[in-house]
């Protein structure tokens, strides 16, 4: 386990990786903080400390690959690229028949670059398998989508030939789904940290009827509602990672979904203190609207993971442990 | 005792006195009986050491974390036993004691509450002080020794059962606000003390208005310094907003767990059910990093008033889920389920107004926590 002081100087590199503008630079900066070699050695642990700045930062890199690939125990590296579910679901996005393997799902913003993809494919039986495909074999297409910056894209292939094929159990699979929603529930509730920042410090210099908006009651409550739905969010993504690192399946798909409906929550409250100026491509609040409106979608939506956490519910008739005091 | 061993020994207990400890429900319970329930749990758990860990060993307690506390009020309200709204005043009343009586006065008066010998209530709302408790009227005079108070008391819970009250009182001149309040601990078998009980929604007896007639309280009753009341109201309000919502946590997942074992098929939208699952997942989360927060000694502040507003959120969402899977249990029906759903889900319509309203809450994070200067 990581101790409070190197888990502060992580965070400060991180912090200044982030600083960078465009993904190659953030890559490269993120490969001299050793976040690959942080991850090898404290897992989950270090998950928060990243994906809480990239959100802050409105950054972009290939973190996520990382996190969801070496949760599946294969070797990660700046040319190895993850392909993610179709947007709002988390089916595999795969299908293997006879060594021939389909696909259509999401690529981040390395996938362009990257020479590999793990793709997670489902066999004719059922079972799982982590298939490693050169990306040359593979269509990728760019996203432009609502948030352009994000460099997100459509990768899809049909009849591609696997380099290497790894069985996955389900729960291996579930696991690093748990690990990625993690990741995203601390990114979304970045960028919610910052659409607040970036609503309060207009609040407090816009003046109206001869004083600052963040006078008025009105606005006033629109900010606190802010805060309150990003730190149980916060909280609720910091009960899914146990002491041990672990990370629970069912928590995390829980916090995914309150970071993706929080995050919406506090995007909706702060667009309306910004008011014209936060309709504008000149503020920066859209970049920050555009990526929250994305990452809700990546490894099942709010929607999505809260009827599935329902229809659960129904079929057990048992409420789940919580994690204990 | 650390907390796991606490947890285990408690749960073993709480299983073998199980017939003793249930509570009972139903239209034909009277607040009385709920009330001599509730003294007979703490009764019980005190002479069996389970009450007094996490207390100071001054005033009767055994030491130790105060996690063990948290989790105690937890198990008896997932198991039932317990009605956590007035079960939790001690974790508000004891540690106003601890923190600002004579140590004897503390070390004499705590264990009867903690033990459930004395029911005591806080007297602090008045009939033109809600939200704005820095106005309050209710007069103290200096008297030798002593001191006199009169004036008027309202939304007193359980002050018709109560022998002790923690009351604030206007020492200080009328405009003198937050700077000349002064508490003091008052016998309520004093004389000039008419209590009335107000009937409330939930169809409880709960609260009550209290009016003093020149009423004498000694000066060693003083809690804190004379004027010095506003520090031990805000000193004290964190409190309200920590252990007892950590209570209510376990509540809320008991009722929650209880409609999802129940509700007829069909009743339940899954997405709707998923929603407010996810909504006290994430409010228990909150409250139990404040849990932690308060045994590694940090100071609560107005970051509380964060799970205030969860909970209240999250009570109304639970509630408003039972009306909709279950509406005839809480209009019409006259069973104990029924009655249970009802009372609940009227009370539930009170988390938003208790304990510092929903809009309180919004402008002390607007203030406090978000730095929107004073919104003037």
């Amino acid at each position: 386990m990581m101790d409070a002081d190197t888990a502060e100087l992580l965070a400060q590199s991180l912090e200044r990786a982030f600083r960078n503008t465009s993904g190659k630079e953030v890559e490269a900066a993120l490969e001299e903080v050793g976040w690959r070699e942080a991850l090898d050695e404290e897992g989950a642990a270090v998950v928060p400390l990243l994906f809480a700045r990239q959100g802050e930062a409105n950054a972009t890199s290939g973190a996520l690959d990382d996190v969801l690939t070496s949760a599946l125990g294969l070797p990660t590296g700046p040319g190895t690229a993850f392909v993610l579910p179709e947007f709002g679901a988390y089916a595999p996005p795969g299908s293997l028949h006879d060594g021939d393997l389909a696909l259509q799902g999401l690529g981040s913003a390395r996938m362009a670059a990257a020479d590999r993809a793990v793709v997670l494919a489902t066999r004719p039986d059922g079972a799982l398998s982590a298939v490693v495909v050169d990306t040359g074999e593979v269509e990728v297409r760019p996203i432009g989508g609502v948030d352009p910056r994000l460099g997100l894209c459509a990768v899809g292939g049909r009849h591609v030939s696997a380099t290497g094929e790894t069985p996955v159990t389900p729960a291996a699979w579930d696991a690093a789904l748990a690990v990625g929603r993690v990741a995203l529930a601390h990114e979304l509730i970045g960028a919610s940290r910052t659409m607040l920042r970036l609503a309060r410090e207009h609040a407090l210099t816009r003046v109206q009827f001869g004083k600052p908006i963040a006078a008025f009651q009105a606005v006033r409550h629109r900010l606190a509602e802010c805060l309150v739905a990003i730190d149980s969010a916060e909280a609720a993504a910091g009960a899914a990672i146990g002491a041990d690192s672990e990370v629970s399946p069912l928590l995390a798909g829980m916090a995914k979904a309150v970071a993706g409906r929080n995050a919406r929550t506090v995007a909706r409250h702060c667009q309306q203190v910004l008011a014209g100026v936060g309709f504008t491509d000149e503020h920066d609040f859209h970049r920050y609207f555009r990526r929250v409106l994305t990452l809700d979608g990546l490894l099942g939506d709010a929607r999505t993971l809260t009827r599935a956490l329902g229809e659960e519910l129904l079929r057990e008739r048992r409420l789940p442990a919580a994690p204990p005091l | 005792m650390d907390l796991q061993e606490f947890r285990t020994g408690l749960d073993a207990w709480l299983d073998e006195h199980e017939p003793e400890l249930a509570a009972g429900f139903g239209p034909e319970v009277s607040f009385d009986a709920e009330m001599a329930h509730l003294s007979k749990v703490k009764r019980m758990t005190f002479d069996a050491g389970w009450m007094r860990w996490g207390w100071p060993e001054r005033v009767g307690g055994l030491g130790g974390s105060t996690l063990m506390r948290a989790y105690l009020g937890e198990a008896l309200a997932a198991r039932d036993m317990i009605e956590p709204g007035i079960y939790s005043m001690t974790e508000v009343l004891a540690p106003t004691m601890i923190g600002f009586a004579r140590p004897e006065l503390a070390a004499e008066m705590v264990p009867r509450l903690l033990r459930g010998d004395e029911t005591w209530c806080q007297g602090f709302s008045e009939p033109s002080t809600g939200s704005n408790l820095g106005s309050l009227a209710c007069r103290a005079r200096r008297d030798g020794d002593a001191w006199r108070v009169s004036g008027q008391k309202v939304w007193t819970s359980l002050a018709q059962y109560a022998h002790r009250c923690v009351l604030l009182t206007r020492t200080g001149p009328p405009e003198s606000g937050s700077r000349g309040i002064t508490a003091l601990f008052v016998d309520m078998d004093s004389p000039g003390i008419t209590v009335r009980p107000i009937r409330a929604l939930h169809g409880r007896d709960e609260f009550c208005e209290v009016f003093f007639d020149d009423v004498r309280v000694p000066d060693d009753r003083r809690l804190g310094e004379v004027d010095g009341g506003w520090a031990i109201a805000m000193d004290l309000l964190p409190y309200e907003r920590s252990t007892s919502l950590w209570h209510r946590s376990a509540y809320l997942r008991q009722r929650l767990g209880h409609l999802l074992a129940s509700a007829p098929e069909g009743a339940l939208d899954p997405a709707e059910l998923g929603e407010v699952v996810q909504m006290a997942f994430a409010f228990h989360a909150r409250s139990r990093a404040t849990q932690h927060r308060m045994a590694r000694g940090e100071r609560l502040g107005p970051e509380t008033s964060i799970d205030k507003v969860l909970l209240a959120t999250t009570e109304q969402a639970v509630f408003d889920l039972v009306a909709g899977a279950v509406p005839a249990a809480v209009a019409l029906g006259g069973d104990a389920d029924g009655d249970r759903w009802r009372t609940g889900f009227l009370y539930s319509r009170a988390a938003t107004i208790y304990g510092g309203s929903a809009e309180i809450q919004r402008d002390i994070i607007a203030r406090r926590l978000l730095d929107l200067g004073d919104g003037r």
